[in-house]
């Protein structure tokens, strides 16, 4: 027989173990304010969007990426300089396909184009995977603004977000010819033009983490808001 | 009677809560399509779809009254400038720095260099 002293004993060691393994997979939660406190102090209005650098394997990344993510930033209440005329410039300095930019003393940036801020990015993987059912694009981004008075690192990102391209339509029917519907939907999803809105959905996720721009209602209101704590590598 | 009243205004104030929607922030219309279309086929019928494109964008935002999104005019500028329409060309440049106060660097910039070409 059990003592009710061992019952309690072996619940207590099993409540400890699930909480120590839900730990595991549990994030921290952190307030915007506590985790880029230099968004707050150094209120950048503009940001100036580097042409990414693609270690992928998709060389349409570059230009899914770059049409896409002046919009979000935008959204997001920052001024945006017109990335086809900055990349342009940027061209002409040699500093278009490379990772020379980061080397550059970024007071430059400050001078020529007046910007508060640079946006960093590497494109790290653009995959899109086909299953019978669904395609996928799965994304991995590394991400910094950087200020252009102190080049210090005042945001960044690393992470992974998975699009699914199927546009969530199963309104097809059952039954199997319901589902090669599906599969037909999601071949000509991914296939069309209109692939770029998938990539600004995934572009769009990225910025969530930063903190509202000028030309948001929500600029400088939104120190208390919970993100999910960055892993330092 | 009063309570009739006050509820009949609470409702309406409800129901007008309800159905004011906040406009959107920006219209960007089909930009990152066309501007992907030009980047994957650079030539002149990509680029008058992307210049109608931006006119566009700056017509419907000024239907209904919304902001005209960063980088368009200087967009449409920098499109009369290839062309040699320095009038127009700076006319944007203009207007994206009354608009946008933190353009004003790099818009001068281009003006700058628009005066020096025409």
């Amino acid at each position: 027989m059990m003592t009710i002293k061992k019952i309690l004993r072996i619940s207590i060691t099993l409540a400890a173990t699930s909480f120590f393994l839900s730990g595991c997979v549990s994030p921290t939660y952190v307030t915007k304010a506590n985790e880029f406190p230099g968004m707050y102090t150094e209120k950048p209005r503009s940001l100036l969007i580097m042409p990414p650098i693609n270690l992928s394997t998709a060389a349409d990344a570059k230009d899914y990426y770059a049409t896409t993510i002046e919009m979000p930033v935008a959204l997001h209440g920052f001024y945006i300089f017109p990335y086809t005329l900055t990349a342009e410039v940027l061209k002409q300095q040699g500093i278009y396909d490379s990772e020379l930019a980061y080397d550059i003393p970024l007071n430059k940036f400050r001078e020529y184009f007046g910007a508060d801020a640079v946006l960093f990015t590497k494109i790290l993987k653009w995959d899109k995977t086909y299953v019978v059912l669904a395609a996928n694009l799965t994304i991995s981004i590394d991400a910094e603004i950087k200020s252009t008075k102190t080049s210090e690192v005042l945001w960044k990102y690393n992470g992974t977000v998975v699009v699914d391209l199927s546009g969530n339509n199963n309104s097809a029917g059952g039954g199997l010819a319901g589902l090669l519907i599906i599969a037909i939907v999601t071949a000509a999803n991914t296939a069309a033009a209109d692939y770029t809105r998938y990539a600004k959905v995934a572009n769009g996720r990225f910025i969530g983490s930063v903190p509202f721009g000028p030309y948001h209602p929500l600029y400088l209101k939104d120190q208390d808001y919970k993100i999910i704590q960055q892993k330092t590598k | 009677m009063k309570i009739n009243i006050l509820i009949v205004l609470s409702i309406s104030f409800l129901i007008g809560g309800c159905a004011t929607s906040k406009p959107p922030m920006y219209d960007y219309g089909n930009y990152s399509e066309s501007f992907y279309a030009m980047k994957r086929n650079p030539g002149e019928k990509s680029e008058g779809e992307w210049k109608s494109s931006l006119e566009s964008i700056i017509e419907r935002s000024n239907a209904s009254a919304i902001r005209v999104p960063p980088g368009v005019f200087a967009n449409l500028g920098y499109l009369y400038l290839k062309v040699n329409d320095t009038e127009n060309a700076i006319k944007n440049f203009e207007l994206e720095k009354n608009l946008y106060p933190e353009a004003e660097v790099f818009m001068n910039n281009l003006i700058k260099k628009a005066e020096t070409q025409g």
